[in-house]
C-alpha cells in the first residue's frame, strides 16, 4: 500500500465495522455463539487492516496527511468526504481498532443480561465506525456526524446492558453530551461563515492562521470548548462520567474510557487550537486551572469511593486533567504530552475496567468493603495483574502512565506564546499542584490494593471457588498488559510517531 | 582497562537481566532463582571493582565518561536521553551498591529459606539493585527520577513482603506515600532546573551541563533556590530526614536483608547521592546550603535520641540510620562534599553489617526484641564479633571506618565560616556520644547478661556468616582510603571529585570571611592551615601535598589528622561506653533507665509525635474529610446543578405544555370552537321554520329601518 494513493484502505477500514454490523443483522438471533465469533472475525479483520495501514504508514513524513480521500459530498453546503491520517491520528486510530477487537474477544464468554449478542455486538461495531471516523475526519461536518454517531450505540449499550440505574445513566450521558455538542455545532457554523462560507476543511481552516479576529475566536472557542470539555470530561462537567461508567457493561466502560473520552481532547488539538489560536491562548490559563482542579478533585473523589468501578471512573477525571494540562501549556511538548496521555490512559484505564468487570463477574459485587481483601490469596494471578495496572495508572516510570504526566508538567513550566510572560507564576503553581495530585493518585490506588488485594479473604469468600484469570481473559488482556510496559520503556512508539505532526500543527498555533 | 568505563552500563543491566530471568524461570531452578541473582551481582561487582580501579587511579580530577543515546523525542525539538555518566562518584556508588547487594543476595539464600514467595523476593532484590544503579549511572535528571521512583516501588513491595498482616501493609503504604510526597519536590525541582537549560542543548536534563552552567553562574538565584529546595524535599523524604523520616522505622516490617540493603546501605542514601551529584548547583546558594545543614543537624541529633528507648533491635538500627543520614546531609550543608559521601560509603558497609547481624540474631531467637535476647555471645560467636566490629565502627571508635568519616564531617563543620558550621561540629559531637551510648546499650543487652530467649539460640550457617565477615573487614578497611593514614595522591577525595567541582566556588563566600572561618577551624596537623587568600573553591583536590589546605579551600583536600577532634571523639566514645557499661553491664533490660526519664521518655517513645501528627492532621483530613467533601460536592452540588438544569428544562417543558400549549393556545383554538358552538346553539333557534314568525320579524325589521333612516335625516 502506498500511503499517498491508497486512500481506499482507510475508507474500507473505516466502514468495515459498519458493514459487519449489517452482516450480523442477517444472522438469526438464536445462533448465539456464531454471532460472537463473527464479531471477532469482523473486528479482527478490521484490526489487521489497520495494522497493515500502520505498517505502510510513512513515519518519516508523519506530519502530512496520508491515505487521503477527499471527494465532494454535499456540494450545496461545500461539505466534503475528507478522511486521512497523520501522526496525531494514527495512535488513536490504532487504539480504537485494538480495543474493539479485544472487546469482541472478551464478549465471547462475557455478556451481561439480557444477553442478545446480536444487538450488543452490532451496536459495538457501529460505535467503532463512529469513534474511528472522528479521528480521521478532516471536514468539520463529517467530524460532527461521526461525533454524534457515537452517542446512539453507547446510549443503547448503557441503557440495555447496564446496571440497575442504567436508564438514568444512559439518558444523562446522551443528553449532556448532545446538549454540549449543539454549542460546538454553532461554533462550527460560525467558523464556516466567518471564513467566507467556502469550506469545512480542517487543514484549510487551520492554514488560515486564525479564523476571524480575537473577539470572534474567543466566542467560537467558548462554544467548541463546551462541546469538548463535556466529553473529556473536564471538571466541573464530569458528573455524567461516574454514572455512565458505573452502569455501563464492561465492554462499554472499556470503550468509553479507552476511546470516547479521547475524542474530546483530540478535538481540542485537531480543531480548536489550530483554527482558533488566539481564542485558545486566551482560554489556556483557564483550561489549565480547571485541569489541575480536576486532578486534585478527581483524586480526592477516588479516595471516598466504595465501589471499585466508580473509583476507576473518577480516576479518569484526574488523568484527563493531566492531558488537559498538556493542552493548556500551548507548546509542542504539551501537545505531545496530551496525546501520549490519551493513549496511555486508554490502555491503562481500559485494562482497569476489564479487571473491574471480571471482579464483578466473580464476586457479584463491586463494593470494596464486601470484597474485603485477600484477592492475592484467592486469585493470585488476578491480584498481580491488578497491582501491575494500578501501579501503571499511578504513573510509575517505566510503565505507560508516567510519560504523559511528567511531560505535561514539564511542558507547563514554560507555556507557549506569551503565556509564559503573562502567567508564569500561575503555571508554576499548576505544575506544583499537579505534582501533588500524583501523591493523591498513589494514595487511592495503594489504599484500593490494600483493601481488595492484601490480607486474608473474609469468611464469606474463603470457601467460595473463584476462578483465577481465565484463558479468554488472558487472550483479551495480554496485548494491553504488554502495551503498558512497551509504552513505558519505548515512549518513542508514540512520541516519535507524533513528533512531526505536532510540530506541523503547532506551527498554526504559535506561528 | 579503559574499555571497562565504556561498558559501565553492564553494571545496571546485569541485575535487570537477572530480575527478568528470575521472574520468568526462577521457580524452575534448583535454587529457585537465587543463584541467578548471586551470579549477576557477582559479575556486576567485579565490573564495579574494575571501574573503581580505573577511576581511582586516573589523574584527578578525572574527566567523566558520558555516553547517551536519544531515547525519545519530547516535542519542541527536545529529547529524552538514556545515558551513563561514569566518574568517581558513580564508581564509588557502584562499588557500595553491588557489594552490599551481593552480600545480601548470598545471605538471603539462607535467611529466606522456606519462605513463601522466595523467588519473588529475589526477583525484587535484583530489580531494586537495577533501579538503584540506574539512578546512580544517570547522566540526566529525568533518568534519575526513573531510578528514584523505581527504587521506591521495590522498597514498597519488599516492606509489604508479609502482606497478610495489616501493620506490614500500612508500613508499606506509609513508606510509598511519604516518599512519593517527596517526589513532588523532585519532579518540580527537575522541571524548574531544566528551564534555564532550554537553550543549551536538546536534552535540558543533562546533569553535567547543568552543573557547569551553575558553576559558571549562568543560572539565576531564584531558579536555584526554588529548584534545589524542591529537590532537597525529595532527599528529605527518601533519605529519612526529619520530619519526613517517619516511614523509615516502620519500614523495618520488611525482611531483615531488605532492611540492610534498601533501608540502610543504599536506597536511603539516594538523597545524599543526588545532592552530591548536583553539588555545584547547591553550592550557589547559601540559603540552600544552610537549610540542608540545619535539617541534617536536627535529624542527626533527635533521631539518635529516639534510638535510646527502643527495644526492637531493628528499630534501634533504623533510628541510627536516620541519625547517620543526618550526618551526611549536614556535611553537605557545610561544604563537606567529600566528608558527606565518604560517610555514605563507610556507613553503607557497617550499617549493612549491623542489620545482617541483627537478622542473624533474630533468626536465632525468633524475635526482634532485645528483651528476648541476652548472652548471645556464647551461642553465636561469629555474629557477636562481627556485630561488635560494626558497632564500634558506627560509634566512631578511633581507626575504624566510621571514625574517619564522622571525623571528617565534624571537621567540615569547623571549617565552614557560617553559624551552621559550628552547629554541625558541636551537635555532631554530642550526637556521637548518643550514638556510642545506644550502640553500647544494644551490645550489652544483646550479648551480655542472662539469656532471655525462648528458643535455644544457634549460630547461623555459612551463607549468613560469610557476608558478616566480609562486611566486618570492610567496616574497618573502607575508612582508610579517606584517612590520613592513606598517604597518597589518590585518595577518596580525589577519587570522587569531578572537574566541575574543582572549578566551582561558593559565590557567597567573601575572601575575608574565609580567613575567619579557617581560623576558627582549629589546628590542622598535616599540611598546615595557613589559609591563603583566594577564591573559595568547592574542592581543593588539586592542592599538592604539603600545601594542604592552601588556596582557601573550604573542604580539605588530602585528609589530615585533626588531633583535637580525634581526642574529643575518643573521649566521647569512652565516656559513652563507660556510662553504658555502668547501666547495662549486667544486661538487664528491665532496669533500663532510658525508660524511666519521665516526660522525656514519653516524648521519645512517642517519637516526638510526628507519626501521630501526620496521621491526625494530614492523612485523616485528606483521606476522610477532603475526600468525602469532594465526593459529596460532585454527587450533590455539581451533579445537582446538572440534574437541576435537567429538571428545570423538564419543568419548563411541562409548563409550556400545560399552560401555554394546553391553556393558552389550545385554549384559544378550543375557545374559538366552543364559541362557534355556543353561538350556533343560540342562533339555530332563529331558524325555526315558522313562516308567520319570519313575516313578523321581517315587518319588525322594516319598521326599524324606516325609523332609523328617518332619524338620520
Amino acid at each position: 500500500m502506498d500511503p499517498q494513493t491508497a486512500g481506499w484502505a482507510l475508507v474500507v477500514a473505516l466502514f468495515l465495522p459498519l458493514a459487519g454490523a449489517g452482516l450480523l443483522a442477517l444472522i438469526p438471533a438464536r445462533l448465539d455463539q456464531q454471532i460472537r465469533r463473527a464479531a471477532v472475525v469482523i473486528t479482527g479483520v478490521s484490526f489487521a487492516l489497520v495494522a497493515a495501514i500502520t505498517a505502510a504508514f510513512d513515519f518519516g513524513d508523519a506530519g502530512t496527511l496520508q491515505f487521503v480521500t477527499d471527494v465532494s459530498w454535499i456540494s450545496a453546503i461545500d461539505a466534503n468526504f475528507h478522511v486521512a491520517i497523520d501522526g496525531i491520528s494514527l495512535p488513536l486510530f490504532f487504539l480504537t481498532y485494538l480495543l474493539t477487537f479485544l472487546c469482541a474477544i472478551y464478549t465471547l464468554s462475557n455478556l451481561p443480561a439480557p444477553g442478545k449478542p446480536k444487538g450488543f455486538l452490532g451496536l459495538m461495531l457501529l460505535l467503532q465506525t463512529g469513534m474511528a471516523g472522528t479521528f480521521v475526519a478532516f471536514d468539520l461536518i463529517l467530524f460532527f456526524i461521526f461525533w454524534e454517531l457515537v452517542l446512539v450505540p453507547m446510549f443503547f449499550m448503557i441503557g440495555m446492558w447496564g446496571g440497575p440505574r442504567r436508564e438514568y445513566a444512559s439518558v444523562k450521558f446522551f443528553l449532556y453530551t448532545l446538549f454540549a455538542s449543539i454549542f460546538m455545532l454553532v461554533a462550527f457554523l460560525a467558523i464556516y461563515f466567518q471564513a467566507g462560507a467556502e469550506t469545512w476543511s480542517i487543514p484549510e481552516l487551520s492554514a488560515a492562521a486564525g479564523v476571524g479576529g480575537t473577539t470572534f475566536q474567543t466566542w467560537a472557542f467558548l462554544g467548541i470548548f463546551f462541546g469538548f470539555a463535556v466529553k473529556v470530561p473536564m471538571w466541573p462537567f464530569h458528573t455524567w462520567l461516574p454514572d455512565a461508567h458505573t452502569e455501563a457493561p464492561t465492554v462499554g466502560s472499556v470503550l468509553l474510557a479507552g476511546v470516547l473520552l479521547k475524542m474530546g481532547t483530540y478535538g481540542f488539538i485537531r480543531i480548536a487550537l489550530p483554527i482558533l489560536p488566539e481564542g485558545a491562548m486566551r482560554f489556556a490559563p483557564m483550561i489549565g486551572v480547571l485541569a489541575v482542579i480536576g486532578i486534585i478533585y478527581g483524586s480526592l473523589c477516588c479516595l471516598a469511593q466504595t465501589d471499585v468501578k466508580r473509583l476507576i471512573a473518577f480516576s479518569s477525571v484526574g488523568h484527563m486533567g493531566f492531558v488537559m494540562l498538556g493542552i493548556a501549556a500551548m507548546n509542542e511538548a504539551g501537545i505531545q504530552a496530551a496525546l501520549f496521555g490519551n493513549i496511555a490512559h486508554g490502555v491503562i484505564t481500559g485494562m482497569l475496567f476489564f479487571l473491574a468487570g471480571s471482579m464483578h463477574e466473580r464476586y457479584h459485587t463491586r463494593e470494596i468493603g464486601v470484597i474485603g481483601g485477600g484477592m492475592l490469596v484467592k486469585m493470585p494471578k488476578y491480584g498481580v495483574l491488578l497491582t501491575y495496572v494500578a501501579v501503571a495508572s499511578l504513573g510509575l516510570p517505566g510503565l505507560a502512565g508516567f510519560w504523559g504526566e511528567f511531560a505535561a508538567m514539564w511542558a507547563a513550566i514554560s507555556p507557549g506564546g506569551d503565556l509564559g510572560d503573562a502567567y508564569g507564576g500561575l503555571y508554576l503553581g499548576l505544575v506544583i499542584f499537579a505534582a501533588i495530585g500524583t501523591v493523591l493518585t498513589a494514595g487511592y490506588f495503594l489504599w484500593l490494593l490494600q483493601r481488595v488485594n492484601l490480607g486474608q479473604p473474609p469468611a464469606r469468600w474463603a470457601d467460595e471457588p473463584l476462578d483465577d484469570v481465565l484463558r479468554i481473559e488472558w487472550v483479551s488482556w495480554v496485548p494491553l498488559l504488554l502495551l503498558i510496559l512497551a509504552l513505558g520503556v519505548f515512549p518513542r512508539l508514540v512520541f516519535g510517531v507524533q513528533d512531526a505532526a505536532v510540530t506541523n500543527l503547532m506551527s498554526f498555533v504559535t506561528g | 582497562m579503559d574499555w571497562m568505563l565504556d561498558y559501565a552500563w553492564l553494571v545496571p543491566a546485569l541485575p535487570l537481566l537477572s530480575a527478568a530471568l528470575i521472574a520468568a524461570f526462577g521457580k524452575l531452578m534448583p535454587g529457585k532463582g537465587s543463584e541467578l541473582g548471586v551470579l549477576s551481582l557477582a559479575v556486576a561487582f567485579l565490573l564495579s571493582v574494575g571501574i573503581a580501579w580505573e577511576t581511582f587511579t586516573a589523574p584527578a580530577p578525572m574527566e567523566p565518561v558520558e555516553h547517551a543515546f536519544e531515547w525519545s523525542p519530547l516535542g519542541g525539538g527536545f529529547v529524552i536521553e538514556l545515558g551513563m555518566l561514569v566518574d568517581g562518584l558513580t564508581a564509588m556508588m557502584f562499588l557500595l551498591v553491588t557489594l552490599v547487594s551481593l552480600m545480601v543476595h548470598i545471605y538471603s539464600r539462607e535467611y529466606m529459606q522456606g519462605e513463601p514467595r522466595f523467588t519473588f523476593f529475589f526477583a525484587m532484590l535484583s530489580l531494586f539493585t537495577f533501579s538503584m544503579l540506574l539512578l546512580v549511572i544517570a547522566n540526566n535528571t529525568l533518568q534519575a527520577i526513573i531510578g528514584w521512583e523505581l527504587v521506591g516501588l521495590c522498597s514498597f513491595l519488599l516492606i509489604g513482603f508479609y502482606w497478610e498482616k495489616k501493620p506490614n501493609q500500612d508500613a508499606a503504604n506509609k513508606a510509598f506515600l511519604v516518599t512519593k510526597f517527596g517526589d513532588v519536590g523532585l519532579i518540580v525541582g527537575v522541571i524548574v532546573l531544566s528551564v534555564p537549560m532550554f537553550g543549551a542543548s536538546g536534552s535540558p536534563f543533562n546533569i553535567l551541563e547543568l552543573n557547569q552552567a551553575a558553576a559558571d553562574g549562568a543560572i539565576g538565584q531564584g531558579t536555584i533556590v526554588l529548584g534545589m529546595l524542591m529537590i532537597f524535599l525529595a532527599c528529605v523524604s527518601k533519605s529519612g530526614q526529619m520530619p519526613l523520616h517517619v516511614w523509615l522505622p516502620d519500614a523495618m516490617a520488611g525482611p531483615t536483608p531488605v532492611s540492610a540493603l534498601i533501608h540502610a546501605a543504599t536506597m536511603v542514601t539516594a538523597g545524599i547521592f543526588l545532592l552530591a551529584r548536583l553539588y555545584p548547583v547547591m553550592a550557589q546558594s547559601l540559603l540552600v546550603m544552610s537549610v540542608v545543614a540545619v535539617v541534617g543537624v536536627i535529624t542527626l541529633f533527635f533521631a539518635g535520641l529516639v534510638a535510646l528507648v527502643q527495644d526492637d533491635l531493628k528499630k534501634v538500627l533504623a533510628y541510627s540510620t536516620v541519625s547517620q543520614l543526618g550526618y551526611m546531609m549536614a556535611a553537605l550543608g557545610v561544604g563537606g562534599y567529600t566528608a558527606g559521601i565518604f560517610h555514605l560509603f563507610t556507613h553503607g558497609f557497617f550499617k549493612a553489617l549491623l542489620f545482617l547481624g541483627a537478622g542473624s540474631l533474630i533468626h536465632a531467637v525468633h524475635s526482634n526484641n532485645m528483651s528476648d535476647m541476652g548472652a548471645m555471645r556464647k551461642a553465636m560467636p561469629h555474629t557477636f564479633w562481627t556485630f561488635i566490629v560494626g558497632s564500634i565502627a558506627l560509634a566512631g571508635f578511633p581507626l575504624t571506618a566510621g571514625f574517619f568519616s564522622k571525623d571528617e564531617v565534624l571537621v567540615a563543620g569547623q571549617y565552614w565560616p557560617y553559624a551552621t558550621g559550628g552547629l554541625v561540629f558541636w551537635v555532631g559531637l554530642a550526637a556521637a556520644f548518643v550514638t556510642a551510648f545506644y550502640m553500647a546499650r544494644v551490645c550489652f543487652l544483646v550479648f551480655w547478661g542472662e539469656s532471655r530467649s525462648h528458643h535455644p539460640p544457634h549460630e547461623s550457617g555459612r551463607q549468613m556468616v560469610a557476608p558478616l565477615v566480609v562486611l566486618a573487614i570492610l567496616s574497618i578497611a573502607s575508612g582508610y582510603i579517606g584517612s590520613p593514614v592513606w598517604d597518597d595522591d589518590n585518595n577518596f577525595g580525589t577519587w570522587t571529585a569531578t572537574p566541575v567541582l574543582a572549578e566551582a566556588d561558593y559565590p557567597f563566600v567573601a575572601d575575608d570571611e574565609l580567613g575567619t572561618g579557617l581560623q576558627g577551624g582549629g589546628e590542622v596537623l598535616a599540611g598546615g592551615a595557613q589559609g591563603q587568600a583566594g577564591s573559595a573553591s568547592v574542592l581543593a583536590v588539586e592542592g599538592e601535598e604539603g600545601e594542604g589546605l592552601g588556596a582557601g579551600s573550604i573542604l580539605h583536600g588530602p585528609p589530615s589528622w585533626h588531633l583535637d577532634v580525634l581526642l574529643m571523639a575518643l573521649a566521647v566514645f569512652l565516656a559513652a561506653v563507660a556510662l553504658a557499661w555502668r547501666i547495662y553491664g549486667r544486661g538487664k533490660p528491665e532496669e533500663d533507665p532510658t525508660l524511666n526519664m519521665g516526660p522525656l521518655t514519653t516524648v521519645l517513645v512517642n517519637k516526638y509525635g510526628f507519626d501521630d501528627f501526620g496521621y491526625r492532621y494530614i492523612v485523616v483530613p485528606v483521606r476522610d474529610h477532603a475526600a468525602r467533601w469532594a465526593s459529596w460536592s460532585s454527587n450533590v452540588v455539581l451533579d445537582g446543578i446538572v440534574a437541576g438544569a435537567g429538571k428545570l428544562t423538564r419543568d419548563a417543558a411541562m409548563t409550556t405544555y400545560r399552560v401555554l400549549d394546553q391553556k393558552v393556545i389550545d385554549g384559544g383554538v378550543n375557545g374559538a370552537a366552543f364559541s362557534a358552538a355556543w353561538w350556533s346553539e343560540r342562533l339555530k333557534r332563529v331558524q325555526s321554520g315558522d313562516v308567520q314568525r319570519y313575516a313578523a320579524v321581517l315587518v319588525a325589521g322594516v319598521i326599524v329601518l324606516v325609523v332609523v333612516f328617518a332619524a338620520a335625516r
